[in-house]
């Protein structure tokens, strides 16, 4: 049971700091500095009590679940790793704040970077304090994220811009493959609780996904703390502030990867494959960093390349594996923390004071500001390794772990041959940094006039540099306690036997470190030649380019993809369409042993069906071959049209053929009216491979659906058909049962086609409405088109017809329940009508007559059809339940009244309108009459 | 018998895909008349063929066509119309928009002007050279 | 109320009836009455919601005909979620167009709004067959309406192309269901199980070639590869609300899948059991990496963010064809992120094209735009969710996603597949940010366009951006409440069994 909640507190707060200090630095400038401060010294207070029980030699764990079904929980955890990174965190943040205030110049947006610094300072805690490997992973994804909004501050700046998003692709991008380690380590543990998970080490090591996980994990943690060879986000991070270089670079974003390592130490240490991985992969940082820091002219570029480098100090320094390389590793973490965030601060003064960061222009800058010149150089000492200050101290361990681990093997041997390299070429950098800054002649063409900086500005570095002497001389009063707590919350174990005494006596890693500072002494001397073949041979190479190089060409590929794919043409589009249906048809059959084809007895074939099928086949081939006459190939299509009718007719299903014929004629009517304004002829356009193509696929399909269309017929099923025939009269009312489950079984089927009709005729409306199409003067021919298009003739007729249509379409209509028709049918043959009168007589004749606005019909026909249902729902039945009762009439005798024939009502004035309304409209477009502009080449 | 539907609705459907792979959206919507015939005669079919029993219930039919399929058909065969209006309808208003009758409102032949032929493919295809671009700049070093 | 699963079948249609009536009355009277039959529809999704939670599946027999003579509706706890999803995103994209007076560029919108809700509705709502094809016809024709909303050269080319294929996919669909009633003998998709569990050998393989075309046909509308050329022109290309409500229009392919086939071919269904499941899966995650490339490769901002929907769909697909009830509840987690979170980034890309004036959505550096900070807050926000990173929703969506996976044979390719799309989208996004609100010019050159000072109609066009991605920090704080209820929702939808004995229910229909 859980009663305190200070670590979520302490962890939020930063959050809800980044708030404030964005809203209220446009009260006052300073206030997002001051809202920065108190935040962080808040966050501190609240893990004070937890500290104290941590330094108890207890953990602490505050648990709450968040989402238990993927085992997320809003968990976090203080132990003594939790502690030193928390502590490392806020005390250096302070620092940092306090720094950032006087940095920014009146330009700078405070409350933005406080914001963001806020934000990444609570990701930070986040990541340290979790206890559960989900949210951990929440945590550290925002630390990609807010140290990309950090990077980009200066957002007008390519090089801020270019540097955020490689730093965010890397480290975000390393993210997912730890995503993918940190859901495997669950899948074997069972939980994503690290309390859960520190204890399965064991089991862990010996399961099959370990390597797979350690691989991952690794990832996660190599491109996070700028291993090799994901290592060069780093200095291109550089063009951040440089309090934020201070802060994220060094001191505590890239050592969350190696914080990681010390949280997975007890669980993934321990095995060859880890030491291989991460030792390897540490020695290589180590020492291209520590090479490359000392070619870099930009002083904060040597540091990033010196952090690079002490980075991967530390990562071999958990590659080893043993426990007491572990401590030299988290005691180094600390040094380094101090050293190198005063170091940048520094940078970050001498910056501010010169305006330049090249140290071959930035030189003797001792007598300017003499102060800060001593703080640096004793901060740029503690990095080299030199006696007295905590660097010598942590890197005496370091060399002690490398002579331990030099064991018997060649590439052991190797070990402490290439630590003391790399510990030459740290002296060498670091003494460039002391001697070309401060001493070193005189300033080139510096843009200002160095001076001391603002006071404030430089307690920060006071302060780290006073710890860097403290540490180092009296490690045992100072640092000692801390690190005891960090190393037992890191091996979850006792914590070895360690001695942090500054002198073990004359052995091997002093000599050592004597070897490497006279070594670095005599590279720095011969430095010049030595830059000069690091022009010409190695820079350029760097993997910076290469990764460029990779955008760029990720992007030529994702573009050359997707542009071959989307195209932007139908035609592929509908291949593609067409060609998997062929494959997924295909595919389904072959899926099962079963036959193509069933036994069912066919029916046999006689001469007449021969004839209508073989006048069918023909016609569509020749509505193919003709395809480019257009009028031609209408003609052709409605007769096909007709064929289908007939076939209906003699397969019994004289509803159908009515319709389709009905539908048919419609159809060619609006072909014919919407080929007016088209071309008349197809021209010849397709390649001959896309013929042939189109034709295989066309071949293929028309196979394969007759194919599936004899699988059914060849097979027997018992179909619902006999419940409807049954139930078509005592439930349905009406003898015609296809008309009965239309308007009754699943009249809600129909409803939904009805309404598809309105809506295409509503849609054609709006299309009509906008179009911009122009009649053409002549035919395709050159032919004029005959102006007084109305006919006497056809008028007279048509007129005459007229009335008689309509009752033909009432007729119909009444006696569609019970025989062949319907409202469908009905609705058609009366659309006809209207239209009849329209094409023979001309739209305004006709509108003096049937002044209707088809809209009001395609509503009232909704109306009806719903109203319909609603009314059996306001009955107590479910919608469109039906009933039906007869009535007798006189004269007419016995007539049967059904609630389905309201519906079929729906029926018709939907089809009437929509059919009106698509034609009429299509028609009222001849009257525009314009002139034609038909240029040359379009017809 | 059932092997002549078979033949004939293959047919239909070849002739239809065949005419709906075109260029041009007349062509398109011809094909697409063929397929809706096509589906018709198949769905029809698909409640098996019979020739000679009545269509309406009478006391004396010896047996019935299966109803659902030809129901389904009904509503199918308005389903298409409804549909083959919208379409044609739409290749209007394609050709007032784009001056063409091509599906990708492209002017097909002879020699297509980037002009009028950007279609669709404008949308992808990057206006000015990649360096001189927002993205492709500032992906480069400099 | 026996009537409840019928009502939000019914609110719409009438409301699209009563627009086509009041029509004389003009728009303002439209945008009322049409906003108000949306809200209403919200609210009874809500009710709806809490009472599929609560309650069993219901069943609804139309015309009182007995299961599966008749047509029958189902309403349960997956239908009411999709019914409440589209609720949401109807009214936050109908708002939008309101405000922003897109919905007068043309006849009908309203109409044409208020029709596409009811093919949607119904379609969820219904347990045939047949009638999925109709409502699937309803609501396609009032989007392809809806879509060429307002005209233009490009946007009718996208429609055509949109209406064409789709013609083709209602062609094919009319296949499968033919080959699967001449097979099974029936429409019902509950009688369709019963027939399909009890398959005689012998019509297997024509059984599986229909499912795999009604396979195809939904994975047409879900946009799965290699059927989804339709999608990034037409989403692209259409107006911004229409775009905003499309955003569930794939959603309904993906939610045809669990329905029809997660019952048809579910675990009941012996030899034929989630036999689609490895194509649904493999095809999802080419689908993906294809998105993944082209949100890199896109030019424009609207393009990108439909091709970022497709990268959705994309891992719906995979979770769905992972066909377990983890995976399942993490789809439909997922679903209800993606949806909204999409229809939200098409609204707020279409309030950064206005605001960018004649540089529209292309990936130029321009002025700095009105609102900077505020519409850049925004956008890094919903690229943020859209990637999946923490800590918004997308992020917890793809974790449990990827969780389901890791029971999956496939857990290697789906781990992969995911997690590198995930760095394609990251770098992607990062880049567009950084063009489109960082790499702003000082001062503006003579050939530069001249910016608009304001956005009009800002405030408003921001309340339906900001309505649809509340969401998304709201699928994070409520997580757990959530996710137990999509585990419901998941747990009820794969019960076939209960599915099929709740359609078959004697208490339903009967005259």
């Amino acid at each position: 049971m859980v009663t305190s909640f200070d670590l979520p507190v302490a962890v939020l707060l930063p959050f809800v700091g980044a708030l404030l200090a964005a809203s209220f630095s446009a009260l006052h400038r300073v206030a997002a500095a001051w809202v920065a401060g108190l935040v962080t010294l808040g966050s501190l207070l609240m893990l004070m009590p937890a500290l104290q029980s941590v330094f108890a030699g207890e953990t602490v764990v505050q648990s709450w679940a968040w989402m238990p079904s993927i085992g997320l929980d809003f968990a976090f955890r203080l132990d003594g790793l939790g502690a030193l990174f928390a502590l490392m965190i806020i005390v250096i943040g302070l620092l940092v704040i306090l720094y950032a205030r006087y940095y920014l110049s009146a330009k700078d947006s405070m409350g933005r970077f406080f914001a963001y610094m806020l934000t990444f300072m609570g990701s930070m805690l986040g990541v340290v304090l979790s206890e559960n490997l989900l949210q951990l992973m929440v945590f550290w994804e925002l630390t990609s994220l807010s140290s990309f909004m950090l990077i980009s501050y200066w957002q007008h700046r390519k090089d801020a811009r270019q540097g955020a998003r490689m730093a965010l692709a890397i480290t975000g991008g390393g993210g997912l493959a730890l995503l993918a380690g940190i859901l495997l380590l669950g899948q074997m543990v069972g939980s994503y609780n690290l309390s859960d998970v520190l204890l399965a080490g064991e089991e862990i090591r010996a399961h099959a996904l370990y390597l797979p996980t350690l691989v991952l994990i690794a990832i996660g943690v190599f491109t996070k703390s700028a291993q090799f060879p994901f290592h060069f986000w780093l200095p291109n991070a550089m063009s951040a502030p440089t309090p934020v270089s201070a802060y994220l670079h060094s001191a505590t974003m890239v050592k969350a990867g190696i914080f990681l390592l010390a949280r997975f130490f007890p669980v993934l240490a321990g095995t060859p494959e880890w030491s291989w991985l991460i030792g390897t992969v540490g020695m290589l940082t180590l020492l291209v960093g520590a090479f490359v820091a000392l070619f870099q002219h930009d002083l904060k570029g040597l540091l990033a390349y010196s952090t690079i480098s002490h980075l991967g100090l530390i990562t071999l320094l958990f590659g080893l594996g043993t426990e007491l390389a572990a401590v030299a590793a988290l005691f180094h973490i600390i040094n380094h923390a101090t050293f190198k965030a005063s170091l940048f601060m520094v940078a970050g003064i001498i910056d501010h004071e010169t305006g330049t960061r090249d140290m071959r222009r930035i030189n003797g800058l001792l007598k300017y500001m003499p102060h800060t010149a001593v703080l640096a150089m004793i901060a740029a000492a503690a990095m080299a390794g030199v006696p007295l200050l905590n660097g010598f101290l942590s890197k005496e361990m370091f060399f002690d772990q490398a002579v331990v681990a030099s064991g018997e093997s060649l590439w052991g041997q190797a070990i402490p041959v290439m630590a003391t390299l790399a510990g030459v070429f740290s002296v060498a950098y670091s003494l460039r940094f002391i001697h070309d800054v401060f001493f070193n002649g005189e300033p080139i063409n510096l843009p200002k006039m160095p001076h001391e900086p603002p006071p404030f500005m430089r307690i920060p570095v006071d302060v780290l540099v006073v710890l860097c002497i403290a540490v180092g001389m009296l490690p045992m009063f100072t640092v000692a306690p801390l690190l005891a707590v960090a190393v037992q919350g890191t091996l979850q174990a006792a914590p070895p036997e360690y001695s942090l005494a500054i002198w073990h006596g004359f052995n091997e890693p002093l000599l050592m470190s004597f070897l490497a500072l006279t070594g670095g002494a005599a590279v720095y001397a011969v430095r010049k030649p030595l830059f000069a073949w690091y022009e010409s041979h190695v820079k350029g190479q760097q993997l910076r380019h290469w990764y460029d190089w990779k955008i760029d060409k990720l992007l030529q590929v994702a573009r050359v993809v997707t542009r071959g794919f989307d195209r932007g043409a139908l035609q592929d589009n509908l291949f593609w369409v067409l060609g998997f249906t062929l494959l997924m048809g295909l595919a389904g059959f072959l899926s099962s042993t079963a036959p193509l084809l069933g036994g069912r007895a066919l029916l046999p074939l006689d001469a007449v069906s021969l004839v209508v099928g073989a006048t069918l086949i023909l016609a569509s081939l020749l509505s193919v071959v003709l395809h480019r006459e257009r009028l031609i190939a209408l003609v052709v299509l409605g007769a096909v049209g007709l064929v289908v009718s007939l076939a209906f007719v003699k397969f019994s299903a004289p509803d159908l053929a009515l319709t389709q014929l009905s539908v048919e004629i419609v159809t060619i009517v609006l072909l014919m009216l919407a080929l007016y304004f088209l071309p008349q002829y197809t021209p010849r356009t397709s390649a001959v491979w896309r013929k042939w193509r189109d034709g295989i696929l066309a071949g293929l399909l028309g196979l394969g659906s007759a194919v599936l269309a004899l699988a059914v017929m060849t097979r027997e099923t018992a179909t619902l058909a006999d419940y409807f025939v049954m139930q078509s009269v005592p439930g349905g009312g009406g003898k015609n049962v296809v008309n009965v489950i239309l308007v009754d079984f699943r009249g809600f089927d129909t409803m939904g086609e009805i309404a598809v009709l309105a809506l295409a005729g509503l849609g054609i409306f709006a299309l009509l409405k906008q179009i911009k199409l122009y009649a053409p003067a002549t035919d395709s021919s050159g032919r004029m088109w005959v102006l007084e298009a109305n006919p006497f003739i056809l008028q007279t007729f048509s007129r005459v017809l007229f009335p008689l249509m309509l009752m033909v379409a009432v007729f119909v209509f009444l006696r569609g329940h019970n025989l062949p028709g319907g409202g469908f049918i009905a609705g058609l043959i009366a659309a006809l009508a209207i239209v009849l009168q329209n094409l023979a007589n001309g739209i305004g004749w006709t509108a003096q007559r049937i002044r209707s606005d088809m809209h009001s019909w395609l509503a009232a026909g909704l109306l009806v059809a719903t109203g319909t249902g609603l009314v059996a729902m306001a009955l107590g039945y479910p919608f469109l339940t039906s009933a039906y009762t007869h009535v007798h009439w006189p004269v007419v005798g016995d007539f049967e009244l059904a609630s389905a024939m309201f519906f079929d009502t729906g029926v018709f004035l939907v089809v009437v309108g929509a059919t009106v309304m698509i034609l009429v409209e299509l028609g009222k477009l001849n009257r525009l009459d314009a002139p034609a502009p038909v240029r040359q080449g379009e017809v | 018998m059932e092997g002549l539907v078979a033949l004939s609705i293959g047919v239909l459907v070849a002739c239809g895909v065949y005419l709906v792979l075109r260029a041009s959206t007349f062509p398109v919507v011809m094909g697409l008349t063929l397929l809706s015939y096509a589906t018709n005669l198949f769905l029809f079919a698909m409640g098996r063929l019979a020739i000679g029993v009545p269509a309406i219930v009478r006391p004396d039919a010896a047996g019935y066509a299966d109803p659902l399929p030809q129901a389904l058909v009904l509503t199918a065969i308005v389903i298409a119309f409804g549909m083959t209006a919208f379409a044609i309808v739409l290749a209007l208003k394609a050709r007032g928009e784009t001056g063409s009758d091509h599906v990708d409102g492209r002017t097909p032949h002879p020699n297509p002007s980037p002009s009028r032929g950007e279609g669709l493919r404008g949308s992808l295809a990057p206006p000015r050279p990649l360096r001189e671009r927002g993205l492709g700049g500032e992906g480069e070093s400099p | 109320m026996m009537h409840l699963p019928i009502l939000p079948i019914l609110l719409p249609l009438l409301a699209g009836i009563l627009l086509l009536l009041l029509r004389p009355l003009g728009l303002q009277v439209q945008r009322m009455v049409g906003f108000a039959a949306a809200f209403a529809l919200l609210m009874l999704a809500v009710w709806l919601f809490d009472i599929a939670l609560a309650g069993q599946r219901q069943v609804y027999a139309l015309g009182n005909w007995p299961t599966p003579f008749g047509i029958t509706l189902v309403f349960d706890q997956l239908a009411a979620l999709m019914l409440l999803v589209t609720a949401v995103l109807a009214v936050g994209a109908l708002w939008y167009a309101i405000v922003t007076e897109i919905d007068a560029q043309g006849s009908h919108f309203h109409v044409l709004f208020q029709m596409q809700l009811f093919g949607l509705n119904g379609a969820f709502l219904t347990g045939d067959a047949f009638n999925l094809f109709v409502f699937f016809e309803v609501l396609l024709l009032a989007s392809y309406s809806l879509l060429l909303h307002g005209g233009g050269k490009q946007r009718t080319v996208a429609g055509l192309h949109y209406v064409v294929v789709n013609l083709v996919g209602s062609t094919v669909f009319l296949f499968a269901l033919g080959a699967l009633y001449g097979a099974l003998g029936t429409l019902n998709i509950a009688d369709m199980a019963a027939k399909v569990a009890a398959l005689p050998a012998e019509r297997e393989g024509l059984v599986m070639a229909a499912g795999l075309l009604l396979l195809l046909v939904f994975g047409l509308k879900a946009a799965m590869f290699p059927l989804y050329l339709w999608l990034p022109a037409a989403y692209a290309r259409t107006s911004a609300p229409v775009a905003a409500l499309f955003a569930v229009m794939t959603k309904v392919g993906v939610y045809a899948i669990i329905r029809v086939h997660g019952t048809v071919f579910g675990a009941d269904a012996g030899n034929l059991a989630y036999f689609y499941a490895p194509w649904l899966l493999g095809l999802g995650l080419i689908t993906l990496v294809l998105a993944a490339l082209g949100v890199l490769a896109a030019f424009r901002l609207r393009f990108q963010v439909a091709y970022l929907v497709l990268a959705s769909v994309a891992m719906l697909l995979i979770a769905v064809g992972l066909h377990s009830e983890t995976g399942l509840a993490a789809a439909l987690y997922y679903l209800v992120h993606s949806t909204l979170l999409a229809g939200g980034l098409f609204l707020l890309a279409d309030v950064i094209v206005r605001g960018r004036g004649a540089y529209a959505d292309r990936f130029d550096p321009g002025m700095s735009l009105p609102h900077h900070a505020l519409l850049g807050g925004l956008f890094m926000f919903a690229a943020v969710a859209a990637l999946g990173l923490p800590p918004l929703s997308g992020f917890f969506g793809k974790l449990w996603i990827l969780q389901a996976a890791l029971e999956h044979p496939w857990r290697w390719a789906v781990l992969a597949t995911v997690l590198l799309s995930s760095a394609l989208l990251l770098i992607a996004l990062a880049r567009s940010g950084s063009v489109l609100f960082y790499k702003v010019k000082d001062r503006p050159d003579a050939a530069d366009p001249v910016l608009p000072t304001r956005i009009p109609a800002f405030g408003l066009s921001l309340v339906a951006v900001l309505w649809l991605l509340a969401a998304v920090p709201l699928l994070v704080v409520l997580a757990q409440p959530v996710a137990e209820v999509m585990q419901q929702i998941a747990a009820q939808t794969l019960d076939v069994a209960g599915y099929r004995a709740a359609v078959f229910d004697p208490a339903v229909g009967g005259k």
